[in-house]
């Protein structure tokens, strides 16, 4: 098992997401504000199946169940 | 939004000109000065929002050239690979929308729309992912069985790279495998021209049978996250080009409804005036007409 965040059921890209948001969060304040503006998603989506239009759901709650999910099938 | 408030203003004045050889002048006259005064509103409307778009497009260029460097940088490694796509044997294909959520921006956003459909006649099993409402109305339209993802909120400001992590993301977790993913989005030009082109995100099969691949030394299980990596960094170059090329287009195309009002009120401001004479002019006619008829 070489990465401990692929143990845990993260993909890289969420690794890096959180990892940057680390970063962002222990600068200092003046250049805190500006860097978290940077890292501020609002994304909706929605899944399609057969021509339809699912449900609208928001991203960021999309990916943190993925990650819950997968963490729980590998451990 | 131009079009739809000019509408009106349209018909009246075909109205208003059928109407002007009639004798009732006086309900033109007036539907005239209504009309002039909606169509300086608009000018005011499109004015200010090429004003706006005029500002946000210096960042939006700002944000495309740098992230542009950054995308082709991450490219460097496959052109040094010499990647290539995989031959489609039966696997399927992605194809990636990088639209946004607004409209009256001119017609980037229907190119890009053209562009996905004729992929769709090579390919026509693709599978879609629209990013934008705007191509998602349009293609859900067309071929609306292709889609499989849609995200919306996409371009209100300057695409983030948390933006293009979190798409990524939700890409890779589809639950088909597949063989290209193409990244369709509108190539910044000129200030005046944009092209909607594809860029390809690799597959890891793609990328370990590129023919220069012994060159660099890395683990099998990094390769999976230079995938996921790379998807995540065409995806945000593609996504802040759009959206400069959307900017753009947005503050030519206001500078021209600007430009088509201020020419719709000077000709009803001539009309206007035309009227009002010919209303005076009867109107002293009928005057003088009556004082020589009781004279008599």
């Amino acid at each position: 098992m070489a990465f401990a965040w692929k143990a845990s059921g993260l993909t890289y890209n969420k690794y890096l997401s959180v990892a940057a948001r680390v970063v962002r969060r222990s600068l200092k304040d003046d250049k805190r504000l500006a860097a978290e503006r940077r890292g501020e998603m609002e994304l909706k989506f929605a899944k399609w199946n057969n021509g339809k239009q699912g449900e609208v759901k928001s991203v960021a709650d999309a990916n943190a169940a993925a990650a819950t999910e997968a963490a729980s099938h590998t451990s | 939004m131009l079009s739809r408030a000019a509408r009106p203003a349209l018909r009246a004045g075909a109205a208003a000109s059928s109407q002007s050889a009639a004798p009732r002048t006086y309900a033109t006259l007036r539907e005239i000065e209504q009309r002039l005064k909606s169509i300086r509103n608009i000018e005011k409307i499109t004015n200010t929002m090429k004003v706006v778009a005029s500002t946000k497009l210096n960042r939006a260029q700002r944000a495309m050239t740098e992230s542009r460097q950054y995308g082709q940088t991450s490219n460097t490694v496959f052109e040094q690979a010499e990647t290539k796509p995989l031959e489609g044997d039966g696997k399927k294909t992605l194809i990636i929308v990088a639209s946004s959520d607004k409209g009256l921006c001119g017609g980037i956003h229907s190119g890009l729309s053209k562009r996905v459909r004729r992929m769709l006649a090579e390919t026509p099993d693709a599978d879609i992912v629209v990013l934008g409402e705007k191509c998602k109305a349009q293609l859900g339209r067309s071929s609306s069985r292709n889609i499989v993802l849609s995200f919306s909120g996409v371009g209100k400001d300057i695409p983030t790279f948390a933006d293009a992590q979190a798409i990524a993301d939700q890409v890779s977790l589809l639950p088909t495998d597949y063989a290209s993913i193409q990244i369709v989005y509108n190539k910044f030009i000129n200030a005046t021209s944009y092209e909607a082109t594809p860029i390809e995100a690799f597959s890891e099969e793609a990328i370990a049978n590129s023919p220069n691949f012994s060159a660099f030394e890395i683990d099998d299980e990094a390769l999976a996250n230079l995938r996921e990596y790379a998807l995540s960094n065409s995806l945000f170059w593609a996504l802040a080009e759009g959206h400069a090329c959307e900017q753009s287009a947005r503050r030519n195309a206001m500078d021209n409804a600007s430009k088509n009002a201020g020419d719709m009120i000077t000709k009803y401001q001539i009309l206007f005036n035309r009227t009002r004479q010919a209303v005076i002019t009867g109107e002293l006619v009928e005057i003088i007409t009556g004082a020589a008829a009781s004279e008599e």
